[in-house]
């Protein structure tokens, strides 16, 4: 019987263990095992040679794969920025009483409740260099049209516009539930004392935001690192590779060059660059 | 009464079993098919084939289930089929794939069929190759299209434009420059230029023209002995580069967008250089007066008056997967979709261009001459066609050139230094 009470926690754990091995440690440790070993279109069927770190060192002598990393640090801090800046800023807004906030606050949810490929597309018509409407509204108002999708310099910040509307709207969900679990009570409280509502927003609302704030952080974070339909969509990662971001040179160096070992070694520094932006937020959420 | 119930019995009982000793005859088949979009082209020539299939092989009821897929879909859709084994009887791949499925291990060799087939000599001898990989069919190029310059007659009436004068590469380049000073407050640009990333395929025609290759076979490789090397860093590719610059510097603007003819459609350009599918933008009750709006010539520009032309092909090649559990069928279902008769009548419908004698100049091309525009005048461009290499790394060769091109157009570079760069990747991707 003792036997049996000391087995019972981990029977328990055993369906979450069975689905974290199914969709979590196999297909991980499968990819790992194909980064080290030398599989293309050309071997697939074919034995795998295994080739060690090999497939790493290829990737690090690859000068498109730094600048990949390059423009993803770009990328992901100009749209986290963003997505987290308007967010809170509408999520903090449209919590107070205002008339109709509700129907605000479905309207700003509509852009994350359409796929990427939707939201890509439309932005791509948008800033085309020659017909899109952004130029044509600035030519209207005398300015010279801007390169949005062919000027290496630009071409990024379009990609973050777009990431913005995208993703913005989860920030300010996720934001306005955390809003919503704060006792109104403490702000009757400050009132009283005599607190401003900027006192109230920098003593009550932002300390006890700070686990949503986190948690939120950490997920725009990891989506913007992984997300690439946006960027294939709009540019390709072009020009000049001024749009390739990690996650896209690894979709592309698998899909469309058949270098799946390649691809594989790429995801798995991916998977470190969101483990480590984890750690570091997780770390800051624990201060 | 029980006599009656007892005879309805035994006859319904005779009866089913005959019905069902007959239906048993008749061997279920069904061969699956995986096809890139349009959906309409597909739909004809699988209706016709099917019905033939069927009638040659009565002792069967052979079905055909083809999914049809948008282009990328297609690719990953095959490969992920073919790394789990999934028995697949057709595939359409375009002609650049053959060489990494075939060294895939992913295509049946067609070799054996081809030659008792005996159609050889049907086929032009580019399309005919373009089915091969080392020395080997692994598939039959069914449809091709060619690229050719295409305006508007008006606009260039209106800008003073004669269009005589852009078979050259001076006249192109003034007639550019004339048409956007003259439609350029109309929102109308002059010239189009690809800047999307099949870029490379609209410059391949000038290096051909010039003489040039993409690749040339050379000996002394580490590993494979003798095997492709870069060419396309030749003195004809920086000359033929150097014009896409002249392009870019007299105003003409790279777009980076490509909406495959439709932004010519939708006049937004004056002239367009762009594959024979631009007729497929135009509605087809259109199609009978097209000429009389827009004109066609069948050339990319060349250097001089007199120079020969070039331009590309494209095109589906149908092949048979290397999984496949129905191969001598899915042989015969692959010959009757490329059967003249029934390749004609999509050709016709759906204003693509054959990559067989019989049609493109046979009897079978009175019928395409009168409802495809400017038929004729493509087919004249097959000889002057080329195709790309279909090697495993022309994805990789291609993304390199695509980077020496941009570099041109956004990144301001010598068109020599660009290549040179580019080259040294591809030899690198090359294995050199």
């Amino acid at each position: 019987m003792a036997q049996i009470s000391k087995l019972q926690p981990y029977l328990f754990l055993a369906p979450s263990f069975a689905i974290l091995l199914v969709f979590l440690i196999f297909p991980l440790s499968w990819n790992i095992y194909i980064a080290l070993h030398d599989v293309s279109l050309i071997t697939l069927l074919k034995e795998w040679e295994y080739v060690g770190l090999e497939n790493f060192v290829t990737l690090f002598d690859d000068p498109n794969f730094y600048t990949s990393l390059k423009v993803t640090l770009m990328f992901v801090g100009g749209s986290v920025a963003l997505q987290f800046g308007m967010g809170i800023l509408m999520a903090i807004v449209l919590n107070q009483q205002i008339r109709g906030s509700g129907v605000y606050r479905a309207i700003l949810i509509i852009p994350w409740t359409i796929s990427a490929v939707i939201a890509a597309f439309s932005f791509k018509f948008i800033l085309d260099d020659n017909f899109g409407i952004l130029n044509f509204i600035l030519n209207q108002l005398g300015v010279e049209s801007v390169g949005w999708l062919s000027d290496p310099n630009i071409v990024i910040w379009s990609l973050v516009m777009a990431n913005m509307w995208y993703g913005t709207p989860f920030t300010l969900l996720f934001l306005t539930a955390g809003l919503l679990s704060i006792n109104p009570s403490l702000y009757e409280a400050a009132r009283i004392d005599g607190a401003s509502k900027m006192r109230s927003l920098f003593h009550i609302t932002l300390p006890l935001l700070k686990p949503f704030m986190i948690i939120n952080l950490i997920l725009i974070t990891m989506w913007s690192v992984n997300l690439f339909d946006i960027q294939l969509i709009m540019t390709g990662g072009g020009p000049l590779f001024s749009s390739t971001t990690a996650s896209l040179y690894m979709y592309r160096q698998a899909f469309e060059f058949g270098l799946l070992s390649k691809g594989a070694a790429a995801g798995i520094i991916l998977i470190l660059i969101n483990l480590t932006v984890a750690v570091i937020y997780v770390k800051f959420l624990r201060r | 009464m029980v006599f009656i119930l007892s005879s309805a019995f035994l006859i319904s009982v005779i009866f089913t079993g005959l019905v069902n000793s007959l239906y048993a005859q008749k061997e279920q088949v069904t061969l699956t098919a995986i096809v890139a979009e349009p959906k309409e082209r597909w739909d004809v020539l699988f209706d016709n084939a099917s019905k033939k299939l069927n009638e040659n092989h009565p002792d069967m009821d052979i079905q055909i289930d083809y999914r049809v897929l948008p282009y990328d879909a297609t690719r990953t859709q095959i490969l992920t089929s073919m790394a789990g084994r999934t028995p697949i009887d057709l595939i359409s791949v375009d002609q650049i794939w053959l060489g990494e499925f075939a060294e895939g291990g992913f295509l049946t060799d067609l070799t054996q069929n081809a030659t008792s087939w005996g159609r050889e000599g049907d086929w032009y001898p580019v399309n005919w190759e373009g089915g091969k990989y080392e020395d080997k069919i692994y598939g039959i190029w069914a449809w091709t299209d060619v690229r050719a310059l295409w305006y508007w007659k008006d606009l260039l009436r209106d800008a003073g434009v004669d269009p005589r004068t852009l078979e050259t590469w001076n006249g192109y380049l003034s007639a550019a420059q004339k048409l956007n000073d003259a439609l350029g407050q109309q929102g109308i640009q002059g010239s189009h230029l690809v800047g999307a990333s099949h870029s490379p395929d609209m410059w391949y025609p000038y290096l051909w023209m010039l003489g040039g290759d993409i690749l040339e076979e050379r000996s002394g490789h580490p590993t494979k002995g003798t095997y492709w090397f870069p060419a396309y860093n030749s003195t004809e590719g920086v000359q033929s580069l150097e014009f896409i610059k002249r392009q870019v510097d007299a105003g003409i603007k790279p777009q980076v967008n490509h909406f495959w003819g439709q932004e010519f459609a939708d006049k937004k350009f004056a002239m367009m250089l762009e594959g024979s599918w631009l007729l497929g933008t135009f509605p087809r009750e259109q199609w009978a007066g097209l000429n009389q709006s827009v004109g066609m010539i069948p050339m990319f520009p060349v250097p001089n008056e007199g120079n020969k032309s070039a331009t590309m092909m494209g095109g589906w090649v149908l092949s048979i997967p290397e999984t496949s559990e129905n191969k001598d069928l899915s042989w015969e279902l692959l010959t009757l979709l490329v059967d003249p008769e029934i390749l004609t009548t999509m050709l016709e419908k759906e204003g693509y261009l054959p990559t067989q004698k019989p049609i493109a100049e046979g009897s079978y091309s009175q019928s395409l001459n009168a409802t495809i525009p400017y038929y004729s005048d493509m087919i004249s461009m097959i000889p002057v066609g080329h195709s790309r290499p279909n090697i495993p790394e022309y994805p990789q060769i291609s993304d390199n050139i695509r980077e020496a091109i941009d570099g041109v157009y956004f990144g301001g570079k010598d068109p020599g230094q660009a290549l040179q760069e580019s080259a040294v990747k591809t030899a690198e991707v090359l294995g050199w």
